[in-house]
């Protein structure tokens, strides 16, 4: 379990765009679950009340981020890494999640290829799967780079 | 022309429609500038426009070729697949990112469009995305 104090030690993204809470179960490497709620008050429902589906995509990308940064520290807690959004495969949304719901986040990794991570991506609105596909992170350690 | 697709716009990604060929293709135009206000956090520092809203490009593009294409009726259009995107090239402040948009294919409901975001020439990143997109016929709507 992490709250989202230590997710910003992992993570360099902030307000307005670090789009996951929690994170509830964590395999460092392995696999992930967070959770994103959604509040009225968030600036991305303006004027309407669901939650973009490409926004869903990179809140799932972040919970990967985490399982390999997790890692990452744990080998090494001074090593500093680059990870990116490098694509997504076969993703099929069947809705969007509203507003006042809160999304349960699960990857999983099934790949890696050189610096490219491939997850089993899963999003949930408690038992309802709402989406669910393959996104692809390229994650690589530098010595002195900054870490992102 | 957004105002005919209820769809969620987070932000308008588009800035400007530089040519449509209806039924077919279209071409958008996007500058990027360090005052946008989610290069803030993504990332402290380092701005860099999130892949998300690449995406997002693509789609609100796609979705502007949907509702030129039709004259009349209340339309509403929904992402219902992402098949491929590929992340080529970071896109940061002082570029102009071109979105170019094809209709590939119609079944029934659905959309299947080719897209690609381009900075000055050089591939950022290419999609297969399809739309799930409903006409409903209404009145003299428009």
């Amino acid at each position: 379990m992490m709250e989202n104090r230590e997710i910003q030690t992992i993570l360099p993204h902030r307000y307005p765009f670090l789009l996951v809470d929690r994170i509830v179960e964590i395999e460092p490497g392995k696999r992930g679950v967070g959770i994103k709620s959604l509040t009225g008050n968030e600036w991305f429902f303006r004027g309407h009340h669901s939650y973009p589906a490409s926004f869903l995509l990179e809140s799932l990308a972040q919970v990967g981020g985490i399982v390999l940064g997790i890692k990452a520290r744990e080998e090494n807690p001074q090593s500093r890494f680059i990870g990116l959004f490098a694509g997504v495969s076969d993703f099929q949304f069947r809705r969007c999640p509203v507003l006042g719901e809160q999304i349960t986040l699960k990857v999983e990794l099934t790949q890696s290829l050189a610096s490219i991570y491939r997850f089993a991506a899963e999003a949930f609105v408690e038992e309802e799967k709402i989406a669910g596909g393959q996104i692809l992170l390229s994650f690589s350690r530098s010595p002195s780079g900054t870490s992102r | 022309m957004f105002h005919r697709l209820s769809y969620p716009f987070p932000l308008v990604v588009i800035d400007r429609l530089v040519e449509v060929e209806r039924g077919k293709s279209i071409r958008t135009a996007k500058w990027v500038t360090a005052n946008e206000f989610t290069l803030a956090g993504h990332f402290p520092g380092e701005p860099t426009m999130p892949g998300v809203l690449t995406l997002e490009g693509i789609i609100q593009s796609a979705l502007i070729l949907v509702a030129e294409s039709h004259d009349r009726g209340r339309l509403t259009g929904s992402l219902e697949k992402v098949e491929r995107i590929r992340f080529k090239r970071a896109i940061v402040p002082g570029d102009r990112v071109d979105f170019l948009v094809s209709l590939m294919a119609m079944e029934g409901d659905f959309w299947k469009f080719k897209g690609k975001a381009q900075v000055g020439g050089e591939t950022a990143a290419d999609a297969d995305v399809t739309l799930k997109v409903i006409n409903r016929e209404v009145g003299f709507d428009l």
